[in-house]
């Protein structure tokens, strides 16, 4: 048959999608359950960092968070930790380019954030995307909040003073920094209201 | 041989052909991120011109373009469950970077213009060093980018204290400014041989 032929196009092209994209579909059900058990435990590790939990004594994530952790609310989770009440909210928002996930930790009073995690978001990489580097994130570490709370634009190095309520915000990333302002406000308020 | 000198200094992919400007803007501001990315770059290459070149006698004309993107999507996609499984740190870290590759025409372009016509191994073999030719391009930008831009290689602060940070440097069109400077001594460099 010639190769030009239209019938030969169509059932080539047919034919040849079909395998790969068998191939593709094979490649994604072997793996499927090891990505679900690492996004899990990826969640997992986020709630627990964002408690301030550390990590390394900690022996298996899974289990300690199912003991430790209890969702009183949807989305709002809670957990004692040296006999202080934690609440955790896992929070969604719109950043520049699409959605923002992660959870949050304030302490009892709602009025000092214990930290916050960045679990999934699609900034720009090496600008918005830095929201989840660590300099940035341990920023929100024992910060003072309330509905005031601002991200600045500072010197590009932190701003690691707890009490004064605003943190730094990214150099060259205006509009994710605006954005997660807003999703924490948004956050804390949400918090607030539904405790 | 002459098939690695040409894609990595005659008629390397960034610098003379100007392929693959999108990436080379975007990614370059960090030096781990620009490493990632062009390894698997690299795979991407080696292997969609190795499959397009096997199935080169089967593939009917009109519709080529579309298989060849098909089969670079496919290897794409590969690449980025495996990471997700088994490396799912790397997956984490390079996000958007994964999917973007196949935007990158240096692919389409290899399987265009070389896989399509000449034999697998062959093929491969091109596909690897243009890759390469596309990787020190980048590292040389990146180097740049992120030791002016962040004071640090590979993420370890390098710069000495009370380095001033260039913000221009993390931004993309810093990346124009040293392309062309790049494309610059490159094309001195090339002339001057001529000459001789």
């Amino acid at each position: 048959m010639k190769k030009d032929n239209i019938v030969y196009t169509v059932i080539f092209s047919v034919v040849i999608t079909f395998i790969f994209v068998f191939l593709l579909s094979l490649t994604y059900q072997a793996t499927k359950g090891k990505v679900a058990k690492n996004e899990k435990l990826f969640e997992i590790k986020a709630f627990l960092n964002s408690a301030g939990y550390d990590l390394n004594t900690i022996n298996n994530y899974e289990e300690f968070f199912n003991e430790n952790f209890k969702e009183e609310k949807t989305n709002i989770w809670s957990t004692n930790k040296n006999g202080e009440k934690i609440i955790i909210y896992k929070f969604s928002g719109n950043g520049l380019w699409g959605t923002i996930y992660g959870v949050i930790a304030f302490n009892k009073n709602l009025d000092k954030i214990i930290g916050l995690e960045i679990t999934s978001h699609s900034e720009t990489p090496g600008l918005g995307g830095r929201i989840e580097e660590e300099w940035f994130k341990n920023q929100f570490k024992n910060q003072q909040i309330n509905d005031k709370f601002k991200i600045v634009m500072g010197d590009g190095k932190g701003d690691f003073e707890p009490n004064d309520n605003s943190v730094d915000g990214i150099t060259g990333a205006t509009r994710t920094t605006e954005s997660l302002q807003k999703i924490i406000v948004d956050a804390y308020e949400f918090v607030k209201s539904n405790r | 041989m002459s098939i690695l000198k040409e894609n990595l200094w005659e008629n390397n992919p960034v610098f003379v052909q100007i392929l693959g400007i999108c990436s080379t803007l975007a990614v370059t501001n960090n030096l781990t991120n620009t490493f990632i990315m062009t390894v698997a770059l690299i795979f991407v290459t080696a292997f969609s011109s190795l499959t397009v070149s096997l199935l080169k006698e089967y593939i009917p004309k009109k519709v080529r373009m579309i298989i060849q993107t098909l089969i670079i999507a496919f290897y794409v996609i590969f690449v980025d469950i495996l990471l997700r499984a088994y490396l799912p740190n790397i997956s984490k870290a390079l996000g958007p970077y994964v999917g973007l590759i196949i935007t990158n025409c240096i692919i389409m372009g290899r399987a265009e213009a070389f896989a399509q016509s000449n034999p697998p191994i062959l093929s491969f073999w091109d596909g690897f060093t243009s890759g390469l030719g596309y990787m020190w391009v980048l590292m040389i930008i990146a180097f740049f980018r992120e030791f002016l831009g962040f004071g640090t290689l590979f993420g370890i602060s390098v710069a000495p204290s009370g380095f001033t940070t260039w913000t221009i440097m993390i931004m993309a069109p810093s990346a124009f400014f040293l392309l062309g400077t790049l494309i610059w001594i490159s094309k001195t460099i090339m002339l001057k041989k001529e000459v001789k």
